[in-house]
């Protein structure tokens, strides 16, 4: 596959499924503030996916509401961490924290990607993404210094939902081609700088970081090999929108 | 969103309190608010004053947090971006309007806390509209055109009232508003003019809806001493009926100028009069459905109370011992 | 459909303990360059860098800003309300010696330096005009308590009128935003799909009644 189309899909589905999961939180949130702020960072998410389907349109895929709405799992190609489902809110902010400060760094290296049309909505979206690693930031070092009970909840988070994130930096055959053709730096070197990142967040608060040499990551997402939780997802998704495809919404 | 100060719940004794408040601060208050000048926190208030605005700001405020639900549940299966960013922004301005709305009543002395639970143990009322079910997508539209509209019509009439803080968090929401009853009608329109699939399935929410759309601004007021009262007092601003004629005026052509038909034999417009016809809705049903028996009023309370709950851990844990409370100044 | 799965009635009443929804922090906005901050309602928050999150979201959403402030409502001094066309400054008692002006206002930055050191500090001064709108910055003044501070301020912007309310606050206790948060809000005016202005059905509709006209509305609507 073009390398281009390969790291787009990756984004963009990254992109799709969790900010359709963090829109679950819609009016169930921990305290109306936050209620208001997740939502506003999920519908983020969604616009940032549909920028970066919109990339894909350019490169000859379909309508970004075809390809969102009309693929099944296995033709998907986000990492298993993102389909998770919501859980409690101390699994859904530990995976926000996991994966934004991934995207951040990600985003960042974008900016200078050698494809100039990544590259300008990679520097357009840093304002956003730069404001969701602070939310995160905020969010995991109050409650991972907190009470037992909160940091009890969030070590328990962390240690499920780390094998998952490692998922997010799973290569693709395109790896290669697309450290060497300059279009992005690569997921060894994401992942070694987003290890940087997060073990600084935790080193401020009681919860401690297992090792990730010890553990297996949740791998296959990229290749289309994903959890029982992407189908349905994919379903409810696209419920109405099947009704009839060509219809105008 | 939704905010009517329902006079069908008050009592009905000419029983006021006014004759225990001092009558001079009583009459300079009343000056005030005839002059055109708002109420604002650190006045002097009659307790009757402070006590039925601080319920219909926060009958306002479960409204809209509760009004939530029904469209909440369709952003996941919203079809295609456009709505599905749009769901999820018009709801969020939903929870957005409960804070506006919760800060106001709270700057009258209830506080946010003692809300929520009379919210949740189904002391306090919100708009009954909500106690109905969205089966179909279609539901979720109707509910964005015209139960906002519905809402709007209450809005800009309570905007235009004494109390300073309901005020200034209505014109906030006015402004928010804007794109809700454009996205809403906009849904509407498509499904309406679209395929026969959108077309039966907007037809058949808008009959199941509109026994329920025709109840929303309340029933007659009862024209009692309270009434009077509170018209005067600028907490009333117009009439359950004057609002109600008001929106069938602005949104029955709509509704058939895109082929769709109401369920009700009768709704015409009496030109002579400039008041619409219909048949009457069934108040007893309303009551019954408002004081707990309709199909959704378990869950709607359920799941409020599980969100709360399932968040405790989370609000425990920010505490410091530095917190304190005192009211929000406006 | 409920996304809960949620379990059956429950048997007793639901209660919250006093501080479940924390403190609040008073918001304020700068709409563009160069504006004043106006107030905009409060958030509850436990501390004040959640509250500026928090604030942002509620406040900044959906029309853009330049600036952002949150401070404690505990810790606003507040005047008197008075009508609409009075001076909220009238109703602060008389003070026996002469307030100092506002800081840089004299040349003498040695005396301003003394002050500080002496344990004087910035107020910020919000000034209400008309009852129902919203209060307004309008300056600085230095002062060593809340109460003065208010002196400070009626002699320094006392002859502005109409004043309804004053609110005074240490500059200590407010968070503002900085420069370099203005990203945060680079991207707000470009999400268009949450303007009614984005919204054009009007096409559609004469469109469709272009396709299927209807010569008299009966009651029930046209039959189609």
């Amino acid at each position: 596959m073009d390398p281009k189309l390969d790291l787009l899909y990756r984004l963009a589905d990254d992109q799709l499924i969790l900010g359709h999961r963090n829109s679950e939180w819609n009016g169930l949130g921990p305290i109306l503030e936050e209620d208001i702020a997740f939502s506003s960072m999920a519908q983020d998410k969604l616009g940032h996916s549909l920028q970066l389907y919109g990339l894909l349109h350019g490169l000859g895929e379909a309508e970004p509401d075809t390809v969102a709405f009309t693929r099944n799992a296995p033709q998907f190609h986000c990492c298993q961490l993102v389909e998770l489902p919501i859980g409690e809110y101390d699994f859904s902010l530990t995976r926000h924290f996991l994966f934004d400060h991934a995207e951040l760094l990600r985003f960042e290296a974008l900016a200078a990607s050698s494809y100039e049309p990544l590259a300008q909505v990679a520097r357009k979206l840093r304002g956003e993404l730069k404001y969701h690693a602070l939310h995160a930031n905020t969010w995991v070092k109050r409650l991972g210094t907190a009470t037992d009970e909160a940091i009890e909840r969030m070590q328990a988070a962390l240690n499920f939902t780390l094998p998952y994130a490692l998922g997010i930096f799973e290569t693709t055959a395109a790896e290669p081609e697309i450290i060497s053709s300059g279009l992005f730096i690569g997921e060894a070197e994401l992942k070694s700088r987003w290890l940087e990142s997060i073990a600084k967040v935790f080193r401020q608060t009681a919860l401690e970081m297992p090792d990730v040499q010890t553990l297996a990551p949740a791998l296959g997402g990229r290749r289309g090999e994903h959890t029982g939780f992407l189908q349905p997802l994919l379903d409810e998704m696209a419920e109405v929108f099947r009704l009839d495809p060509t219809a105008d919404w | 969103m939704y905010g009517s100060a329902s006079t069908h719940d008050l009592p009905t004794t000419a029983a006021t309190g006014l004759e225990n408040e001092d009558p001079i601060l009583l009459a300079e208050f009343e000056a005030r608010i005839a002059r055109g000048e708002k109420i604002e926190p650190g006045d002097w208030m009659p307790g009757l004053y402070r006590k039925q605005l601080t319920r219909m700001i926060e009958q306002h405020a479960h409204s809209e947090i509760i009004g939530s639900l029904p469209e909440g549940t369709w952003i996941t299966r919203a079809p295609g971006f456009r709505r599905k960013m749009a769901q999820m922004a018009k709801v969020q301005d939903e929870v957005g309007h409960a804070q506006l709305l919760y800060s106001a009543a709270e700057t009258l002395g209830k506080t946010r806390e003692q809300m929520l639970v009379d919210l949740i143990n189904g002391k306090s009322k919100y708009s009954n509209v909500f106690n109905y079910p969205t089966p179909t997508w279609a539901d979720s539209n109707v509910i964005s055109w015209l139960i906002d509209a519905g809402a709007i019509v209450n809005q800009l009439a309570n905007a235009k009232g004494s109390y300073g803080p309901y005020c200034r968090a209505l014109d906030r929401i006015c402004a928010e508003e804007a794109f809700h009853l454009k996205y809403g009608h906009d849904a509407v329109v498509h499904l309406a003019t679209g395929t026969p699939v959108q077309r039966r399935m907007i037809q058949a929410a808008l009959n199941r809806w509109w026994p329920a759309i025709m109840t929303f601004f309340g029933p007659s007021d009862k024209m009692s001493v309270h009434t009077e009262i509170l018209m005067r007092w600028k907490v009333k601003m117009a009439s359950n009926d004057e609002c109600r004629n008001q929106f069938l005026d602005m949104y029955v052509p709509k509704i058939w100028e895109i082929g769709l038909t109401v369920p009700d034999e009768k709704l015409a417009k009496n030109e002579a009069t400039g008041q619409w016809e219909f048949t009457e809705p069934d108040w007893e049903d309303f009551k019954r459905v408002i004081n707990g028996d309709g199909p959704c009023n378990a869950e709607r309370l359920a799941v409020r109370r599980a969100a709360e709950e399932n968040g405790a851990w989370v609000r425990r844990a920010l505490l410091t011992p530095k917190t304190q409370y005192v009211r929000p100044l406006a | 459909m409920n996304r809960l799965g949620l379990p059956d009635a429950p048997t007793t009443d639901a209660a919250k303990g006093a501080l479940d929804q924390f403190g609040t922090y008073e918001v304020f906005h700068q709409k563009k360059e160069g504006a004043p901050f106006v107030y905009v309602g409060p958030v509850h928050a436990p501390e004040a860098d959640v509250a500026f999150l928090f604030a942002k979201e509620q406040y900044s959403r959906r029309f853009a800003c330049t600036g952002l402030w949150v401070v404690p409502t505990a810790a606003i001094a507040v005047t008197a309300y008075v009508g609409d066309q009075e001076s909220a400054y009238g109703t602060l008692p008389l003070l026996a010696k002469n307030p100092a002006p506002a800081p840089g206002a004299a040349d003498d930055t040695a005396a301003e330096e003394a002050a500080y050191a002496a344990g004087e500090e910035d107020y910020d001064i919000f000034h209400l005009k008309k009852r129902g709108k919203a209060h307004q910055h309008v300056g600085k003044v230095r002062a060593s308590a809340p109460a003065e501070a208010l002196q400070v301020a009626k002699a320094v912007f006392g002859d502005q009128r109409p004043v309804v309310n004053v609110w005074a606050v240490r500059a200590a206790d407010v968070l503002r935003s900085g420069d370099d948060d203005r990203d945060i809000w680079a991207t707000t005016p470009e999400k268009k799909y949450r303007d009614a202005i984005s919204y054009k059905v009007q096409d559609r509709i004469e469109k469709f009644k272009a396709e299927h006209p209807a010569t008299h509305q009966p009651a029930h609507g046209p039959q189609t």
